[in-house]
């Protein structure tokens, strides 16, 4: 009995050591004080004798080779001596990201910056959910300069129930308009000497690789990327999509940029089974494995091994990958078949494709907002907070940002992930990045049509059952039609429109048509 | 006549022997294959995987993706440390809870065992989902950035307890009676004579918790932020492959150029590295493993 004893107690001492442990490890993050740090004397000054660590989410893997410490130090000396306050960043690992990145803002921990986007992170479902605060009141105050600087109408897309919820990246420019990468040395050789712009061109450069370079595959894709139904429906017809997701593919799109408030879908008109019957047509010849639909292979490493002739991707991608093919290619000369090629369908990417929110639990949402504005505004701390330590991360070369001699990416790599708030008169070009890539903008500047949905926040609720079953239906059909495995492609349309109709096409269309109804005097009425 | 016999012997039990070695030969093949081409893949040079696939034998020798996993070495080593704790310290105490519960739920002489199992039973129907999970362990337990995060929820799991449960229930009750009249108390009984007749149960079912703890990520992900220095093995190999393909995927990589990143052998060498020690600790509890799975079925 007594030995039992001992050994009892003897187990429950290492339990309570062990924890004792495990719990001393965990280290305590957030300001601790529930009253804001941050008062405004009787003559309006802001007060910030109270120093206060702002926290800031951003996705992304930490780096730990030490850099991330050594770049906010100086980062933080900058914003101790302007505002008073410390800067600590809270990452969001790539591993699951959405699922994290969601929770976290549901369980109520205070954060005081959030990195977020209303097409990839589901800003406004977290608005919806009260995530984010309202900072309508705040801005001019508290981050003026950046109040100044984004125009009215950008404001007005980073409204949520009339309040200003996020700032947005409003004077960046970036492309993420998707198209195909090719080579155009092999284009040469089989003829095809002006760019290619549209899909019937595409197929002759498919068709003369499978002719003349053996054991190259023209376009090793896996079967996941159904791009190509995006890029065919932009090409050969007026439609824009709108911002409503139905998994794999989007069905609902609205009819031309000129009446941008008629909800459609391609998929019922002629241009989807024209479309279905291209691919089938390339998948008869082989323009990709015959069992592309299980296939996982890495289209962009084998582009630049030279065993496919075709990457697919967005512009972005493109202005890196080019120098990265010079390299790797000699002479390759890569060159890009933008969807909006055809016939300038082209629409800008949302303002808020990166954006910054406060948290709704921010126990200092002033400090956090000049923060904000250092960051934005402040040209030295935007590029420590951007590019890291001049002489370590970059040098400056003929006004371009190069690697300094002797850098080392496992020791010297930096970044901080911020793509919430980049300015372009901050940024320095990267000699990495094509040089060409000032015409291509050039030319995507003379056709591009704002992006007219930015105000518009669908409210799922009614068709939440709907929307999940065409996500399905998408799902199992799309990849096939795209890859030509769906047998005779007229029936395939047919049994899929039919699919998309049992599952509620018509209902969610006539819930997007009334709520599309309401935005349209929203916008046009002001 | 000996002789005959012995022949006839031996051309039957040869036919046996050759049918049954071969076919388990076959099978053993069938499981060693794979494993042949994912550590001969691991040591393939990228290169040679994207011109020519994967193969039994590596075309080009590299070592290049241990390189990568193993580029910070210190943090292997502590997520390799992290793992290994928790997986002892949840197994033992994991092991011992879940026995104990087996065990009191099948007394006869316990007034309330069958509400108590079917309120064990009901949490594998019906979960609260995700975000009360998170909840709790969050905001109620102040358990962020802690490995009890991880190491809690793992003790305890309804399948094992009702595994136990019918174990102990071949056990017959007269035996714990008989002890009680010998004036032995109810954890007397179960430390002294229960536990050492299930040990086949306790092996099994120790496997499946230390299993389970060695193959935790999902957990560590929601609960353990990067700013902890070490966390478990399996989140920190994630790690490794999703930023390596984020590096390649993003136009933003400078000067490292994707192809310098080899993430097919990469994934082949984390999975190595996660698999491997699992592989040389297995011969030892093997034996306990098929006992514990044919004890159900036979009573010894």
């Amino acid at each position: 009995m007594v030995r039992i004893k001992r050994i009892l107690v003897l187990f429950l001492v290492m339990l309570l050591t062990f924890s004792l442990v495990a719990c001393s490890g965990s280290s305590q993050t957030g300001s601790k004080n529930s009253d804001s740090g941050t008062k405004t004397n009787a003559n309006g000054e802001v007060d910030t004798s109270k120093e206060v660590t702002i926290t800031m989410m951003v996705l992304g893997d930490k780096p730990t080779n030490g850099q991330l410490e050594k770049v906010m130090e100086q980062v933080n000396t900058k914003l101790k001596e302007k505002v008073n306050a410390k800067l600590q960043l809270k990452w969001i690992e790539w591993a699951d990201y959405m699922t994290k990145y969601n929770l976290t803002l549901a369980s109520g921990e205070p954060v005081d910056l959030i990195i977020t986007a209303t097409d990839w992170l589901d800003a406004w479902g977290n608005a919806q959910k009260g995530a984010f605060m309202d900072i309508t009141d705040l801005l001019p105050k508290y981050a003026p300069k950046t109040f100044e600087e984004v125009s009215k109408e950008s404001w007005e897309e980073t409204k949520y129930d009339g309040k200003i919820v996020m700032i947005p990246e409003d004077s960046y420019t970036q492309w993420v308009n998707h198209g195909f990468f090719y080579r155009t040395d092999w284009a040469k050789e089989f003829g095809i000497t002006e760019p290619i712009k549209d899909f019937e061109t595409l197929g002759k450069y498919f068709q003369g690789i499978k002719d003349n370079k053996k054991g190259v595959i023209p376009w090793d894709t896996p079967g996941t990327n159904v791009t190509t139904a995006w890029g065919y429906t932009t090409s050969y017809s007026d439609a824009i999509e709108l911002p409503i997701t139905t998994g794999v593919f989007p069905i609902y799109w609205a009819e031309s940029y000129e009446d941008k408030y008629t909800v459609m879908s391609p998929v019922f008109e002629d241009v989807f089974v024209d479309y279905a019957k291209m691919m089938k047509d390339w998948a008869d010849k082989g323009y990709w494995r015959s069992d592309v639909l299980n296939y996982k292979g890495d289209t962009r490493a084998l582009f630049q091994a030279g065993k496919t002739g075709a990457d697919q991707h967005h512009t972005e991608t493109f202005s890196g990958l080019r120098p990265q093919m010079d390299l790797k290619q000699p002479g390759s000369e890569i060159d890009m078949f933008a969807w909006s090629d055809t016939r300038d369908n082209l629409v800008s990417m949302s303002i808020t494709h990166g954006a910054t929110a406060v948290g709704a639990h921010s126990k200092n949402p002033e400090r956090a907002l000049m923060v904000y504005d250092l960051i934005r505004n402040d040209e030295e701390i935007y590029k420590l907070f951007n590019y890291g330590i001049e002489g370590v991360q970059y040098e400056i070369v003929d006004g371009k940002r190069v690697r300094p001699e002797g850098y080392d990416e496992t020791k010297d790599a930096f970044s901080a992930n911020f793509w919430g708030g980049r300015v372009d008169k901050f940024e320095i070009p990267s000699a990495d990045k094509w040089e060409g890539m000032s015409e291509i903008y050039a030319q995507y500047d003379t056709i591009k049509k704002p992006y007219p949905y930015g105000q518009f926040v669908f409210d799922s609720t009614p068709v939440e059952a709907e929307l999940s079953a065409l996500s399905q239906v998408t799902a199992q059909l799309v990849p096939a039609i795209a890859f030509g495995k769906a047998g005779d492609p007229e029936k395939a349309v047919k049994d899929f429109r039919k699919r998309l109709e049992a599952a509620g096409y018509e209902k969610v269309q006539k819930e997007i048509q009334k709520q599309m109804n309401e935005y349209k005097k929203l916008v046009e009425g002001n | 006549m000996e002789n005959s016999a012995r022949r006839n012997i031996d051309f039957s039990t040869i036919m046996v022997r050759l049918i049954g070695y071969g076919f388990i030969g076959l099978f053993a093949l069938c499981c060693l294959l794979p494993f042949v081409l994912i550590l001969s893949s691991s040591l393939t040079s990228e290169r040679a995987i994207m011109e020519s696939g994967f193969s039994l034998w590596p075309k080009e020798f590299s070592t290049f993706a241990y390189e990568i996993v193993f580029k910070n070495p210190r943090l292997v080593i502590g997520s390799y440390m992290v793992t290994m704790i928790i997986t002892v310290v949840g197994t033992a105490v994991g092991l011992f809870i879940v026995a104990m519960t087996g065990y009191a739920l099948q007394r006869q002489d316990f007034l309330y065992r069958n509400k108590i199992s079917f309120y064990i039973y009901f949490t594998t129907l019906f979960s609260g989902g995700l975000v009360p999970f998170y909840l709790l362990i969050t905001q109620y337990l102040h358990l962020k950035d802690n490995y009890l995060a991880v190491l809690l929820p793992g003790l305890l799991s309804p399948f094992l307890i009702i595994m136990m449960k019918a174990f102990v229930k071949s056990i017959p009750h007269e035996i714990t009676e008989s002890a009680k009249m010998d004036g032995a108390g109810d954890f007397t009984i179960f430390l002294r004579i229960i536990l050492p007749m299930t040990t086949p149960a306790l092996a099994t079912i120790g496997l499946f918790i230390a299993l389970g703890y060695w193959n935790e990520w999902y957990n560590s992900m929601l609960f353990l932020s990067p700013n902890m220095e070490y966390r478990p093995l399996q989140l920190f190999l994630y790690n490794v492959i999703t930023s390596a393909d984020f590096i390649r995927n993003s136009a933003a990589s400078a000067n490292v150029t994707p192809q310098d990143i080899p993430l097919e052998s990469m994934k082949m060498a984390t999975a190595i590295v996660a698999t491997g020690p699992v592989i040389l600790f297995y011969p030892f509890v093997q034996k306990y493993f098929i006992q514990g799975i044919t004890v159900g079925a036979v009573k010894g």
